[in-house]
Order: structure tokens, then sequence, then C-alpha cells
């Protein structure tokens, strides 16, 4: 069974002596139809190798030749592959010029250091919060928003303050006004309970947990969310492309995008932030800014691969626990106090 | 297409390139048009008017005019996104059982389908570009910088193979390559397959959404794309067989009643896996999967869910295809149109419920649930979207011939009968009374070929 392509002139197959008039020059080529040439054609060019003696039944003509316009918007070969080629070309020389201007840098390797004295390498940074203790004040989230240009709208932090109160009628609700920032109202602030008196209530500080299995870096499509060598998750600014993945993808609500604002972190608006353990100052060997301010100590903050440093008799000898460990992303956040006794 | 020094020949139709000449011959062309088209033109491009200023305000990022919120952050442009992708595949997935498997029944779906996936597929990413507040670096940080580990960079990888595939099925269909165009046709079909199941799976690999999360949503994703391709095709098949356009009479014997048996299956398929999402939800041990799902049926979401999704948009349409009585091209037309609808629903239902659940992120508190309303903006871009498929198709299908492509005729010979040989041969041979009108062979010009 010959099988051709019906643009390349006359098939062998069609017998020119047993082919009527009109059926004669059904293969004109297409990239050269004009309205005249376009007129229809009413002959068969691929059959199945019809006897000689017979003409080519006329109702087997394919639609093409019956609507001359298909054949009419050809373009061809030549200028398809040649626009393909330079798509390509495009495309290689992008790949190739990055190397010489990047856009991006090399994910191969991690990231250098933030201050170059520090070694990360060996580190075992761990966080841990006292729900106990908190007292709700809201100095850290305000002491975050101002180390981090984190904008002063509530609905934007890096950390934040819940409560978890108990009202008259014993139902419990959960409220956070303005992320904590300016402290706690003696009623809730919770929808559907705005108003009620407050009996009883424990403060749960929030903040990225840095976990060790962390879903935000792994879903991240173009790998702007990253690890460094000492398990802190950072968040690239040039590379992000604010497509809220992470956002979604964070069990403990720890993401945002960043709007538009006055400050903002980075000073790039609608990518990805969330809080990294103020890593620019740690890599310094200061505190976070929201362990320093915290005045009863609810958030401590220290290196537990020293099994001298307080963080680490902390964790050996009080057992904290994470929140929500059902997600299974292992957080390096630990919990003490009513946040994980409930649980 | 050929382009000569002051005109180009679009299917045979000079264009002239000098402004003047273009605008008299446009203006001659509206006057031509017919009044219920010129209509339809004026209500799509006016709608696309609408849409290019709230284009141009989602573009600079954070700007926050999208409705979104920290703690509701995917709304009507992902819904927009996944709507258009996966109908594109579900284009191809129903159209490929003529393309690629050779059932004879599907093959008038070719031509119109790779017209509309392309369309779709072009709007789809048009969508996603405003709600990615730097698209730019999505293309350049996918091909340079591959993050195998997100599903959303497969998902990128898979529909950009997808928008090249089809473009060279298209090109391959109107220059007549028909080899080229079957290799397409059946790499399209593959990548219809592989592209909505990715897709499904950048929900379903999250953890942190329990309605999300699991492997049937990418099972429920190919589904619904399968239902809402299909679905497309019948309201524009119905279109075709009633505004007499190219195809008609193929469109009323064969297109439609093709359609109408795909959308049987993929209504029944796409009932049950949402009836098994819903048990799986209210019977769940998670507690924030079963707060996602009560609230999905009895919440908030409740009125979507029943009343357009499950009611409108499954057990009309499924009584529309079943009923003897109305299965006619009208009521095929009803059924796609409800059914399409109801994909569009449900995706925002699903995209919703994902995210309703009780949580707070970056210090908001969402209860007793997530509250999210699409801003003016992300409407007015859906509503534009919708117009441009809408007003690009419909000049697809006034300027070019999208009657069936034949582009498979030379792959698929078919062995002409006796009866057409007979029919065809001089009369002197032929037996009294016999003769090519009256030979109900001959009465379906060119079925053989097809």
């Amino acid at each position: 069974m010959p099988r051709r392509r019906r643009s390349r002139g006359p098939t062998a197959a069609t017998p020119a002596s047993a082919t009527p008039a009109s059926a004669a020059p059904v293969m004109a080529a297409p990239a050269m139809a004009t309205p005249a040439s376009a007129a229809p054609v009413m002959a068969a060019p691929v059959m199945a190798a019809p006897s000689p003696e017979l003409p080519v039944p006329a109702e087997l003509v394919p639609l093409a030749d019956l609507a001359p316009a298909i054949t009419e918007i050809s373009v061809s070969r030549r200028r398809f592959l040649g626009f393909g080629l330079a798509v390509v070309g495009g495309l290689t020389g992008a790949a190739g010029l990055s190397r010489f201007f990047p856009v991006f840098e090399e994910t191969s390797s991690a990231p250098p250091p933030i201050v170059p004295a520090y070694d990360p390498v060996g580190k075992a940074w761990t966080f841990v919060v006292d729900s106990a203790a908190c007292i709700g004040c809201g100095l850290c989230v305000v002491a975050c928003k101002d180390e981090n240009a984190v904008t002063e709208d509530g609905e934007f932090a890096r950390t934040w303050v819940e409560r978890h109160a108990v009202t008259a009628d014993g139902a419990t609700y959960v409220d956070s006004p303005e992320g904590g920032m300016e402290g706690f109202p003696s009623t809730s602030t919770a929808p559907g309970a705005e108003g009620k008196t407050v009996d009883s209530a424990y403060f749960e500080p929030r903040l990225c947990m840095q976990c060790e299995e962390s879903p935000c870096t792994s879903v991240c499509p173009v790998g702007a969310t990253y690890r460094t060598a000492d398990g802190i998750i950072l968040v690239d600014p040039r590379r992000c492309i604010g497509c809220g993945y992470c956002v979604v993808a964070c069990p403990y609500g720890a993401r945002y995008l960043t709007p538009a604002a006055e400050q903002s972190p980075n000073d790039t608006p609608g990518i990805a932030d969330k809080c990294t353990w103020c890593y620019h100052r740690i890599s310094r060997g200061s505190l976070p800014a929201c362990v320093e301010v915290c005045p009863v100590g609810a958030r401590k903050f220290g290196d537990a691969a020293d099994p001298e440093s307080e963080i680490a008799t902390l964790v050996r000898e009080r057992h904290p626990k994470p929140l929500d460990p059902e997600f299974g992303t292992r957080p390096r956040v630990l919990y003490l106090g009513p946040s994980v006794e409930e649980a | 297409m050929i382009l000569t020094g002051r005109s180009v020949i679009l299917a045979g139709r000079p264009i002239p390139l000098e402004p003047r000449a273009a605008a008299t011959a446009l203006g001659r062309e509206i006057a031509s048009m017919p009044r219920g088209l010129r209509l339809w033109f004026a209500v799509l491009l006016g709608t696309i008017a609408l849409a290019v200023p709230a284009a141009l305000l989602a573009l600079p990022p954070g700007w926050e005019v999208l409705g979104t919120t920290p703690t509701f952050e995917w709304g009507l442009l992902i819904v927009g996104y996944v709507f258009f992708a996966i109908t594109t595949s579900g284009l191809c997935l129903a159209s490929s059982l003529g393309t690629v498997f050779g059932i004879e029944r599907f093959r008038p779906l070719e031509k119109r389908h790779a017209i509309l996936a392309l369309l779709c597929l072009t709007t789809a990413f048009g969508i996603i570009a405003l709600d990615l507040h730097y698209p730019i670096r999505m293309v350049f940080g996918a091909v340079l910088i591959p993050s195998p580990s997100s599903p959303m960079w497969w998902m990128g990888v898979f529909y950009g193979i997808y928008l090249c595939v089809l473009v060279v099925e298209v090109w391959s269909m109107f220059t007549n390559h028909p080899r080229i165009h079957q290799v397409t046709c059946t790499m399209a079909a593959c990548t219809a397959i592989v592209a909505p199941a990715t897709l499904g799976a950048v929900f379903g690999v999250l953890v942190a959404r329990p309605f999300w999360h699991g492997p049937f949503t990418a099972v429920l994703m190919v589904a619904s794309a399968f239902l809402s391709g299909t679905a497309l095709l019948g309201v524009v098949f119905y279109g075709v067989h009633r505004l007499r356009l190219a195809g008609a009479e193929r469109a009323a014997s064969l297109a439609i009643p093709s359609i109408r048996l795909l959308l049987s299956l993929g209504l029944v398929v796409v009932a049950t896996l949402v009836g098994r999402q819903v048990v799986a939800g209210l019977t769940s041990e998670l507690p924030s999967f079963r707060e996602a799902t009560e609230l999905l049926v009895a919440g908030p979401l409740a009125w979507q869910f029943w009343g357009l999704r499950v009611i409108l948009g499954l057990a009309i349409p499924i009584l529309l295809v079943a009923l003897p009585a109305t299965r006619t091209p009208v009521g095929t037309f009803a059924a796609s149109l409800l059914a399409i609808a109801g994909v569009f629903v449900d995706r925002m239902t699903f995209v919703a419920a994902g995210q309703i659940a009780p949580t707070s992120v970056a210090g908001n508190v969402a209860a007793p649930f997530a509250v999210y309303s699409p801003s003016l903006v992300e409407i007015a871009i859906i509503l534009g979207a919708v117009a441009f498929v809408a007003l690009v198709y419909s000049l697809a299908e006034r300027y070019l011939d999208l009657n069936e492509s034949d582009a498979h005729a030379a792959v698929t010979l078919p062995v002409p009968s006796l009866e057409r040989i007979r029919a065809l041969l001089p009369a002197r041979r032929r037996p009294a009374g016999t003769g090519v009108a009256g030979g109900q062979a001959v009465q379906d010009p060119g079925a053989g070929v097809r």
C-alpha cells in the first residue's frame, strides 16, 4: 500500500492514462495555490492502487481536496524548521549567556554563608517555645517586624502569637488580633465569639518550624526555597516566582506572599516570605530578635549540638514536643506547655 | 498563508497589509457579516475590553488586587488555570479515540479539537501568568534550574511539551502532513493523560491539605479533564450542527452521538469519584479532612456543591444523556453545557475545600473556616479568558476550514467497496436500473476515507 504525503506532486499510484481530465491537477503544490488553482479537484491522490481500467471513484476524494482552504494555509516545511531552530537556538543561547550573566545562581552547591567567618557545618540550631510561660505581650512580633522590615499590616507576620481562650460559656476559641502585635484584649476577637469575656487562656507563639522534611523546599518549582548547611530554610528573593505553592504546602501556615508595602523584606513584593530564625543574626552569634526581646524567656534558642548549651539541656530534661507531628515534617521548633499537653 | 508584498492570503482571501486598505477591507468584512454574528463578536470584544485593564492591574506583583489572602492563597485564577488546562487535555483524550485508536465514529472531532485545545492551553498559560507574580522567572527558572522534586515543575514541563506538540499538530493538520500529524496526535494523547495527572499531583502531594492529598486527586483530575473536554466538544458541535457550519451533516450523524457516548462515560466516572471523595472525607480520621468535607457538603460551600455541582453539573446531564426523549442534539448540547459548567464549579469547590478548613497562616486565624470572595479583577479576567477562547474559535470557524481533517486518509486507506466501483463503471457496463445517484453506497461522499 503506497503511503505518501499528498502534497508532493502526482503520485505514481494515480494512473494518468485512466484519470479523467478533472483529476489531473490534483497534486498541485498547495503552497502555490491561488484561488484559481484551488478549484475543487475530484480525484483521490492516494488510493489503494485501483485497477488501471477503473476510474478513480470521486466519492473517495479526501475532504482537503474538496476544501481548498486547507491547502492554501501552508507554511513551508523549511520555514517551519527554521522557526523551530531559531527557538531552540535562542533558548540554547540564553542558557549559554546565563553562564556569563547569571540570571540565577547555581543551586548545585550550598549558597555561601551570609557572614564569611560563620561555619554552618555541625550546627544543630533548635528553637523551644514555652507556651506556659508566654504572656501574650506581643513584643516578639513587634521586634520581628522591626528587625526584618515586615510590613506593619497585621495580616502579614513572620511570627505571631495565638491565644487559645476558653470563654464564659465553656467554648474554646483561637484568635490573634493583628498577629498579637499589640497584645490581647480581655474579650475574644475570634469570629463568632467577638466580645465574649475570656475566662482562661494560654498563648502560643508561632513561627517557621524549619522542618527537616520541609514540604516548602520540595514543592518549589524553581528552587527558590532552599536549605542552608545548618538546616535553616531560606527564600531567594531573586528567584521566587510568587506562585504561592509553598504557602499552601506549609502545614504550619508560616508563609505568606509579601504585599507591595512601604517596607517589605528583601524589598521585593509578591514573593514568598517567612521567618528565618533571624539567620543574619544567628550567623553572627546573636540571638533571633524575638528571643532577645521576650521578657519572660518563653522563647529559647541555641545550638543543640553543644551538649552543655542551655537549649541542649532543656531538650534533654524537659522533652519538648513538636506541634502537629502527624504531618510528618519533623519540625525543629519544639513546644512546652499546654500547646502540646492538650494534643 | 501566503505573504505577498502588500497582502497576505489566508484561506483564499487576500487581506491587505496597508493600514488604510486593511481598515476598508475590515469594514467591508464586518458589513458582510450576519447581524447575529456581529452582535456575538461585539459581546466577546466588549468582555475582552473589560478584562484587559483587569489583567493590567493583576500584573504588578504585590498589588493585592486579587481576593486571595494568606489563609486562602489560591483563588479564582488558579481555578481558571486548572479548568482550561484540564479541558485541553480532555479535548485530546476525547479526540484521540478517532485519531490515535482509529475508531471511525470519533473521527469528526479531529480538527476542531486541535484548535480548541491550542486555544484553551494558551488561555490557561495566560491566566497562570497573571496569577504568578514573576512569570518570566518561571519560564527561565524552570528551564535553567530544574526542580524535579516539585510536581509544579513537572506540570510545567508536560504542559510546555503539550503546547509544542499541539502547535505541530495544528500545523501538520493545516499543511497536510499526515504522518507528522499522526505522530503528534499520539504524543498529544499521551501527554493528555500525563499532564492532568501531574496537575492533580500538584494538589495531591500536599500533606498540609488533607482534602487534596492522595492519589485519587490525580485520577479525579484526569476524569474531569475527559469530561470537560468532551463537554466543550458537545457545545461546539451543537453550534456546528445548528448553524450549518462546515461538516454539519457529520456533526449531527456522527459527532454528536459520539460525544453523547463519551459524555455519559465521563459523567458516570466523575460522579463516582466525587462520591468516593465525599464518603472518604466524611469517614476520615483526619480532623482537617473531615472538617473540610463537612464544610463542603453542609457548610458555606454546600449550595455550590449540591446545587451547582451535583444537581446541575452531574445529575441533570446524566438524565439528559440517558433519557430517550432527550437523546437529541439539543439534549446533548444542554448536557454538555451543564457538564462543563459543573466541572468549573467542581474545580472551584475543590480548590476552596482544600483551603477552607480552620487554620492559621502568618498571623491570620481562619475560624470557623477560611473565607474567600473573588475580586472583580479575578472575575473579569476569567470572563475575558472565556471570551478570548470563544472569539478566536469563532474567527477560526469563520475563516479557516475546520471541516474534518483528511490528514489520516493516507494512513488508513479504505478499500473501495464493490458497489462503489460498480457504481462508477461506465453506464454501458452497469446493469439496468442502477446508477450513481441511486446507489446507497454513494450517498455519503467521502465516508469511506474517513
